[in-house]
């Protein structure tokens, strides 16, 4: 999947809305986006997800013509676009905090771009209302900005865009400043939205959830650089690196060496001294050091030891309960003090686990993964 | 017990208030309101002998009938608008330059630049420009010296130098409000208007100048007052040629000792003024409260 995103086919561009080759840009001594090379196929949705600081803004800010790259180029529908000002090129942006003109209405502001365009002033009514009832704000358009809700300026943002039908839309993180609730909604509603109008949307984000929802493709961005592009299930099922690993999900994770090797299974030691079995797609070195990760979902937590024989299979103590729902999690401890956090299901056996109790956790070693660490870095959130 | 407690909380709190407000209340009751009153009272009435006096309308009927106060005051209310939309289009540029382009030290010491001439007095500052502008002055050498001209060129004492240091006086007061109004300006919605295809001209005209526009408005309002109250700068820039209202409130007041016809152009300008503001305010829609905010 990841060849699909690979700069190697940039050739004439019909399929692809956007592509990118080497983009690189530097603040001073500080590298922001470090060669990175992608290319988005027309009409999906692409994320771009990485921790604050990773270069993500600074890469939407080249797409959209506000920063200009120290190297490489940047494609949209097969034209270069270096030399295209902001204002010319074919993609627009939904800014973070949105960015809608307070001095002007609704319909103002969606008439603004179209007036800029140079589109007749007798459509105007039209396509507003148009692309108002897309986002299912019908009657909206002689609102003023501050009196709609934060869900509401967010479609107008978002409409205000698409009625130029731009090429690609970007969006800088835009449910930021949502609350949960809506932010849960407004995903579903971007997903739609973009699949209604079917444009190329590139939606830059920190948050792991917004992306593995809404998008098509997601690249994972650490350091200026792509760690790896895929779809959801690919970056959380079998991610390629640590980073990804570490930063898709939760998971738990263990700074170990390697016990010895069998194939595809690798018998791990951890610093606290536990031994786990695990998946390796790599061969690794006896003594070499490795970081593992096991998700909380694919533990079994049972009060009695499993009556299968299971690759990991630990007794632990519970230490505490962290009740949430359907995302309930339980923290355990083992005897050698490593800690682990399981998920637990909202079954009836489980209702009464307290703190100090002992009960066993297992999983397959197919289900844990390890990558190799660098000797010189901790384990968390590195390569 | 709390009850009482909260009463007494509430009437400190009271007390508080006023104590707060009397300075103020007094500065306007006794330095702005009272004279203003005694100003209309003495406006309307007229010396029929000594130390008589008669209501009447005649102070304000000798300004009607008597062309050169009429063209005084003409002339220094639309030198006032000119003058106010000059300051206006110089202070824009640089206001929006400080507020928008530069960040950091630069735009500190831009702006600790602008606001540096106003630690020296007015007089002075206009002695600067006699300085720069009189016959004798260095403008007038310098020009010799190049041989631009062949003789000593008098630049004081016009509607120009007036104009200049009016300006020059009231910059401070325009840049102010403008870098305040263009800071509060959230850069993103610059970059939204470029973003959705504007041009400079677009983006300056539908997003930057609206939003900007109460900062525009106060800085008018308070440059027009200071430009049409000003009796300094007129006087000593444009000497006898100036004809500047103040200079006529003066001459009645200070030098034909008659204080009642003072009195009547005093009310009238502030009758000007207050119209003008009111007028300025209506066209560009903007309100009064909203703009002194």
């Amino acid at each position: 999947m990841s060849d699909h995103a690979s700069a190697s086919s940039a050739d004439a561009g019909v399929q692809e809305d956007l592509a990118c080759t080497l983009l690189s840009k530097h603040f001073g001594d500080f590298t922001a986006v470090d060669g990175v090379s992608f290319s988005i196929p027309r009409g999906s949705f692409f994320s771009i997800l990485g921790p604050s600081g990773c270069g993500k803004t600074t890469l939407l800010r080249m797409l959209a013509g506000f920063q200009q790259p120290d190297s490489g180029d940047i494609l949209i529908k097969g034209q270069s676009v270096l030399n295209t000002p902001p204002n010319k090129r074919p993609v627009n942006m939904v800014f973070q905090h949105l960015a809608l003109f307070p001095t002007m209405s609704v319909a103002e502001n969606i008439a603004y771009g179209l007036k800029r365009k140079g589109v007749p002033k007798r459509e105007h009514a039209t396509l507003i209302d148009e692309v108002l009832a897309k986002v299912h704000l019908p009657g909206y358009g002689d609102k003023r900005i501050d009196q709609l809700s934060g869900g509401q300026k967010q479609r107008v943002a978002i409409a205000r865009c698409l009625v130029l039908n731009p090429a690609v839309l970007l969006l800088d993180e835009p449910l930021g400043a949502l609350d949960l609730k809506l932010r849960e909604q407004m995903k579903i509603e971007l997903k739609r939205l973009q699949r209604e109008f079917n444009t190329t949307f590139v939606y830059i984000t920190h948050d792991q959830s917004e992306a593995l929802v809404m998008s098509d493709q997601v690249a994972v961005m650490n350091k200026g650089q792509f760690e790896q592009v895929g779809t959801p299930q690919e970056l959380y099922y079998q991610p390629k690196t640590a980073f990804v690993a570490g930063f898709v999900g939760d998971s738990n994770q263990y700074a170990g060496k390697v016990q010895s090797q069998s194939g595809d299974a690798v018998t791990i030691v951890t610093e606290q001294g536990v031994r786990l079995l695990s998946h390796a797609n790599q061969p690794l070195l006896a003594g070499a050091p490795v970081t593992l990760f096991v998700r909380p979902e694919v533990m079994q937590i049972s009060t009695s030891r499993p009556a299968t024989e299971q690759d990991n299979c630990l007794a632990v103590t519970v230490s505490r309960v962290l009740f949430d729902g359907a995302q309930s999690r339980v923290q355990v401890e083992t005897a050698e003090g490593a800690e682990l956090t399981v998920a637990l299901p909202q079954t009836a056996d489980f209702q009464a686990l307290e703190p100090g109790r002992s009960v066993h956790v297992s999983w397959q070693a197919s289900q844990c993964l390890c990558f190799v660490a660098p000797a010189d870095t901790k384990p968390l959130g590195t390569q | 017990m709390s009850k009482t407690s909260g009463n007494f909380n509430r009437t400190q709190y009271r007390l508080g208030f006023w104590l707060l407000l009397a300075p103020i209340v007094l500065w306007l009751s006794l330095l702005i309101i009272l004279p203003h009153i005694d100003m209309v009272l003495v406006s309307l009435r007229e010396r029929i002998a000594s130390r008589e006096y008669a209501f009447s309308f005649g102070n304000y009927t000798a300004f009607f009938t008597e062309p050169l106060y009429w063209n005084t005051f003409v002339r220094t209310a639309v030198m006032s608008i000119v003058a106010t939309v000059m300051t206006l289009i110089i202070a824009f540029p640089v206001s929006f330059y400080i507020a928008k382009v530069l960040t950091g030290r630069p735009r500190i010491a831009l702006f600790i630049l602008c606001l540096l001439p106003f630690w020296v007095s007015e007089l002075v500052r206009t002695y600067g420009w006699m300085i720069l502008l009189r016959e004798t002055g260095l403008i007038s050498g310098a020009l010799q010296w190049f041989g631009l001209a062949d003789q000593p060129v008098e630049m004081l004492y016009n509607d120009v130098a007036i104009m200049v240091g009016l300006i020059y006086t009231s910059m401070l007061f325009m840049v102010v409000p403008l870098v305040t109004t263009l800071d509060s300006l959230d850069n993103s919605l610059i970059e939204a208007g470029y973003d959705l295809g504007g041009s400079s001209f677009h983006v300056m005209r539908s997003i930057v100048i609206p939003h900007a526009m109460p900062g525009i408005m106060s800085g008018c309002i308070v440059v027009f007052m200071l430009t049409l109250g000003n009796y300094l700068t007129p006087t000593l820039l444009g000497g006898k040629s100036s004809l500047w209202f103040t200079e006529q409130i003066y001459t009645q007041f200070i030098t034909r000792f008659n204080w009642e016809q003072g009195a009547a152009f005093g009310i009238l300008l502030l009758i000007l003024s207050s119209l003008i503001v009111w007028l300025g305010l209506k066209i560009t829609r903007q309100s009064f409260t909203r703009v002194m905010s």
